[in-house]
């Protein structure tokens, strides 16, 4: 039983800015796969927006050294999408995993970041692609990098009166890259924990790291410190186990000890190493 | 409320929902298509799978209102008594049938994938199946009834 | 007829979508009714206050415990569950009140105004506190029961082996995860009586509980099963029937129920935790001398199927071989957990897992192959089972070992971390060492056909499909002369419960006595040599004599109290699943890739079907194995309760073994339970075979599979 509500469905951006700015406990509704199951347990609103008739920002475009991705593009859109597939390929193998094909149907990026699980899929890929967020309001639009927009687990700086609209991410063209999670059940199902990686190498040595590991830290953690002590450093066991060891006790000092480590830093263990092995 | 103008199995239908309506509780309800069953209400079951533009959603977290002029389909689409269609053949042929609760769902995943894809692989259907539950199956025979109705039918047309 | 793979006869109608589950029934002035539920696991109940929420909007009446007018408790074995709790609740999700609205959504909305004050008890969480501890869920204490399987002498057993081996072993709760949630209709009929249809596994059980509730004698209620989206054990309980009913005593309207799936989950019975210990004697030569069998089970506070589980598990607690010298102990409390009820195999899956594992154990200490170890043990024609029993049909175990022989012998390992495991069980077909007949009837119809009358309740499995097939195949008639009416306790006998894996062995034979008479009578008046139907019909309504009658009631004897002697079952089930497993060690991550599953199902009426059974069951032996684990309070619906996927699916071959059952129907016995029972074994045993480590707690799911391999690292790390 959903409780009840009057929902508005904007045919424009303007008007669902003009909409937020005028009601109060309005909610934003792009795909409903969050939304309506929290609503399902108990969270109210008086209104609803359903933003999802805004063609403009459902595209996803090239911009040369950026992609622009509308906040309503969805899962499945985003796993099939060519552009996405050459610069972004951690992204578009991540969104090919969130839930099951109904809900990639159905879930929007900007929806799975406004609801800022941590174990969300496409927040790992995001990071390392150096992800801004463009939120619009009547008064105005601000732009702000991914990792400052969520602020916890299912916080994020959105205020009432805004729409996230684009997500910037820079394309990664060339690198060595990929996702990967570890789930309970082969598929539909929420990571344990997930890694996004892009790696550029050249002549045995590391060019370029870019790594982000989801579900050990708050927020999918990107252990840069490490990433910078990569580059140009010759890719070797000794360097390997170094970095790892840095990235682990990095993480241990973000989150302190939780229980769930005793599993997961093993596996994080052991998968960074392979993956920097490639 | 909300007046929704949308096609439904390829007719045109007009209807006055809820603002917080489900399309589950819509077509269940009000347009009496009880082939859309409700198995779990969050998404997580597959059972009230429906088509919208050719592609599986989950009636249950679909608001009746986001609709309105877009193409839904049911498993009434597919075919009657007098002329099944090739998947539902299949599935009666496989045993891809035990209790039918998942039944409906499952023909429209398979069909939404058969219309993208005419060569499934078995990992291609399974892919497009794993949405939708089944405790009494097992899926095989489902994978084996999609896999045999891909070859015999031409969903595009 | 038989042995084809016959469409299932309601096939047609559900690939259309068109079959009508309880929940999509429709009736004018249709009431909903839901459940007010304790959300505490043991306390008193000091006061309760319906008041306000009889005063929302649209409720049209509030039922308490206080209102039910005959016997306040039911039970399937024994009658000690509070229909509606008066004064106490034992578990989270026990029944208190009904609320009995004009629309669903006036009816859940009332259930925030009840007011309930309730004064806490010390909740018990496991059995071992329940032992021990001074708080009381019934008066009688915390045991529900204990039985014993003794058979030689298990002491001198252990002295003669070579070997021993002892292990512990335990499992958890699953959901049973049928996909349609519990959901049903009543109404008064035009005499006044109360009809409840509804997704049920056995009418007439909830036709009896329906009168002994209302106080009304049992010709005044009617029990119809709606299409029932799957049960699995968990519509044998009442579920929905005595609130409907109830509803409808007091309101005089049709009125519908429908659980969410969290209150199903809340609500319904559970597969029973068991704790197990167990120990294994063997000499050089691999045989089995002794086995000695501690179980614990945890089975709620309330007895639903605990007494069954807890005989059953004792009875099967050996595996499918022949073991000289037994002592299996088997006890159930009382917790305030979930009701454990019956789940597909009564405990015996929990238990191969334990079986399993040892065999494996105790072969690998005897440097023996694992199939050798069950080839050398496993029960044949003439074999002692642990009740003494000696089984003389229909003993095909070795032959479902000799299918999966070849594909044993030539595996071969795709990777350092893949692995293959073998799983074997028996299985018992039937209620355990208790009459559980079936009886069914034929009838001719006044407009020439033969109707067959069966209250046997089709789950999805396919039972109706099976009893058209005995049935055509021993009248040997054209299927366009008969018709099946089903499912009403207005028009069928009692058969007993779907469950037990006993309706195509049991109701099977009943249809198969049934029509044999049919057959004689339509022999001697001539139907055989040309004689038309109709005119066969219409002689026999002059002659009154239209309906035959078929029962059949498996050949069993009781169990000595002490020592459970005595023959249980009148035939059982055999089965081997051989599984290869990819593990990936880095991540604990297990893939079922390939299952050879052999299973000697006495015969196989309908193969097809047969496979379709196999096929669940190791899915459902996949999610017991590596990934279901109901939480008390956490597991709230099928967000965090994970039941396999397409994409968690191995390939599988299933081979059919016939060794007949002489007194089953065209010597066929069950398979819906055997489907399950061996697979979680046998992919635990593969997990061993892929990585050396030994899991003991179901389910295996990934963190619990990693902590054993750096377990085992670290193991390793220590050795000089």
């Amino acid at each position: 039983m959903l409780p009840d509500f009057a929902s508005v469905i904007p045919e424009s951006k303007e008007d669902a800015l003009a909409y937020l700015s005028s009601l109060k406990s309005a909610k934003i509704f792009a795909g409903g796969t969050d939304l309506l199951v929290k609503m399902r347990r108990g969270e109210s609103y008086s209104h609803i927006v359903d933003i999802t008739r805004i063609r403009d920002i459902k595209v996803i475009s090239d911009h040369g050294e950026t992609i622009n991705i509308g906040a309503l593009s969805t899962h499945y859109e985003i796993s099939v999408n060519q552009i996405i597939s050459e610069k972004a390929l951690s992204l578009a193998q991540a969104c090919g995993w969130v839930g099951s094909p109904a809900i990639r149907n159905m879930g929007t990026i900007g929806g799975n970041l406004v609801n800022a699980s941590p174990a969300a899929d496409s927040l790992a890929p995001l990071l390392i692609h150096d992800a801004d967020v463009v939120l619009e309001s009547k008064d105005g639009t601000r732009r702000m990098r991914l990792e400052d927009f969520i602020l916890a687990p299912y916080k994020t700086d959105i205020q009432p009166h805004e729409i996230l609209t684009f997500i910037t991410i820079k394309g990664l063209p060339g690198y060595r890259e990929g996702y990967k999670r570890v789930t309970k059940r082969a598929a539909w199902a929420i990571s344990r924990l997930s890694i996004a990686w892009a790696i550029q190498e050249k002549g045995g040595f590391y060019k370029d790291v870019k790594l982000a590991i989801g579900s050990c830290t708050p927020m999918p953690f990107r252990p840069r410190k490490v990433e910078d002590s990569l580059k140009d450093r010759a890719k070797d066991e000794k360097t390997i186990q170094v970095a790892v060891g840095e990235i682990i006790d990095e993480i241990i000092k973000v989150s302190g000890m939780r229980p769930s480590f005793v599993y997961k830093i093993p596996v994080v263990k052991a998968l960074l190493e392979d993956i920097l092995k490639g | 409320m909300k007046k929704i103008d949308f096609t439904l199995n390829g007719k045109q239908t007009i209807l006055d929902v809820e603002d917080n309506e489900t399309l589950l509780h819509a077509l269940r309800e009000k347009l009496d298509i009880k082939s859309v069953k409700e198995g779990c209400s969050i998404g997580e079951c597959g059972a009230c799978t429906v088509l919208i533009d050719n592609e599986p959603h989950y009636s249950c977290l679909t608001l009746a209102s986001k609709v309105s002029g877009h193409d839904v389909k049911t498993v009434e689409f597919l075919g009657d008594e007098n002329l099944l269609h090739p998947l539902q053949e299949a599935f009666i042929t496989y045993g891809a049938v035990q209790c039918g609760y998942c039944t409906p769902g499952m023909l429209l995943a398979a069909y939404s994938l058969l219309l993208k894809n005419e060569h499934p692989t078995d990992t291609d259907i399974k892919e497009a199946i794993s949405g939708n539950l089944c405790r009494c199956t097992g899926y095989i025979q489902i994978v084996e009834a999609i896999r045999n109705a891909a070859g015999l039918c031409k969903c595009n047309s | 007829m038989v042995g084809s793979n016959r469409k299932r006869i309601d096939v047609i109608d559900k690939v259309l979508g068109k079959p009508v589950f309880a929940g999509d029934m429709k009736a004018d002035r249709l009431l909903f009714a839901v459940v007010y539920r304790s959300p505490r696991p043991h306390a008193w109940i000091k006061s309760i206050d319906v008041s306000e929420a009889l005063a929302q909007p649209g409720i049209v009446k509030v039922i308490t415990g206080e209102d039910i007018p005959g016997k306040k408790q039911f039970g399937v074995i024994k009658k000690d569950q509070p229909c509606l709790a008066e004064g106490r609740v034992r578990y989270v999700g026990e029944p208190i009140l009904l609320i009995v609205g004009e629309t669903e959504n006036a009816a859940r909305k009332a259930m925030s105004s009840v007011k309930i004050h309730f004064e806490d008890i010390e909740a018990i969480r496991d059995p071992f506190t329940a032992e021990k501890s001074g708080t009381l869920i019934h008066e009688d204490g915390n045991l529900l029961g204990h039985r014993k399987v003794i058979k030689g002498n298990v002491e001198r057993g252990f002295a003669e082996s070579d070997v021993i081996v002892e292990h512990t072993y335990s499992t958890t709760w699953l959901d049973h995860g049928f996909m349609e949630t519990e959901a049903g209709v009543g109404y008064l009929d035009d005499a006044g009586r109360i009809v409840v249809v509804s997704s049920t596994q056995n009418i007439h059980y909830k036709m009896k509980e329906i009168s002994r509730v209302l106080g009304i004698s049992e010709d005044m209620v009617r029990v119809i099963q709606s299409t029932t989206g799957g049960g699995f054990g968990g519509k044998l309980d009442v579920t929905v029937e005595l609130f409907l009913a109830l509803a409808v005593y007091y309101t005089k309207r049709p009125v519908m129920m429908r659980f969410t799936r969290e209150e199903s989950f809340v609500s319904n019975t559970k597969r029973h935790p068991l704790y197990i210990e167990y120990k294994t004697g063997a000499k050089k030569d691999g045989s089995i001398q002794a086995v000695k069998v501690t179980i614990i089970g945890d089975t709620g506070p309330y007895i639903s199927y605990g007494e069954t589980v807890c005989l059953r598990v004792a009875v099967h607690s050996t595996g499918p071989y022949e073991v000289p010298n037994v002592h299996a102990d088997s006890r159930m409390f009382y917790t305030n957990n979930p009701v454990c009820g019956a789940m597909r195999g009564f405990g015996v899956p929990q238990l191969a897992f334990a079986h399993e594992s040892q065999m494996d154990a105790v072969a690998r200490i005897l440097n023996m192959d694992p199939l050798d170890i069950r080839l050398k043990n496993g029960l044949r024609k003439g074999s002692s089972t642990a009740t003494s029993q000696i089984l003389h049909d229909s003993v095909g175990f070795i032959d479902t070992l000799k299918k999966i022989e070849p594909f044993w012998r030539e595996r071969k390992k795709s990777s350092h971390t893949s692995g293959f495991g073998i799983g074997c069980m028996f299985y018992g077909c039937g209620n355990t060492a208790i009459s559980n007949p079936a009886k069914c009837h034929l009838r001719l119809t006044d407009d020439g056909k033969i109707a067959l009358h069966s209250g046997v309740c089709e789950i999805g499995q396919g039972s109706d499909t099976i009893l058209w097939q005995i049935l055509l195949e021993t009248l040997k008639i054209d299927e366009k002369n008969v018709v099946l009416v089903r499912g009403d306790t207005d028009t069928s006998s009692d058969v007993g419960s779907t469950s037990a894996s006993r309706q195509t062995y049991i109701s099977g034979k009943a249809v198969y006595e049934a029509a044999r008479k049919l057959n004689r009578y339509l022999d001697e008046k001539g139907y055989y040599r040309g004689r038309s139907l109709g005119d066969i019909c219409e002689e026999a309504r002059t002659e009154n004599n239209v309906i035959f009658d078929g029962y059949f009631d498996p050949p069993t004897t009781q169990l000595d109290m002490e020592t459970s002697e005595g023959a249980p079952y009148a035939t059982y089930a055999f089965a081997t699943h051989m599984t290869e497993v990819e593990v990936d060690d880095k991540t604990g991550v297990c893939l079922v890739k390939r299952v050879h599953a052999a299973h000697d199902v006495g015969k196989a009426v309908n193969p097809r079907l047969v496979k379709g059974q196999v096929y669940g069951g190791v899915a459902m032996g996949i999610g017991l194995a590596l990934m279901e684990e109901f939480i008390p309070g956490k597991s709230e619906s099928l967000d965090n309760y994970y039941m396999p996927t397409s994409m968690d699916m191995p390939e599988i071959e299933v081979f059919i073994v016939e060794d007949e059952e002489p007194t089953g129907p065209f010597g066929a016995k069950g398979v819906g339970e055997p489907a399950l029972i061996p697979q979680a074994a046998s992919i635990i045993n593969g997990i061993q075979d892929a990585v050396g480590v030994k899991p003991s707690q179901l389910p295996c799911h990934i963190e619990r599979l990693k902590k054993l391999i750096e377990e085992k690292k670290s193991e390793r790390r220590q050795e000089p």
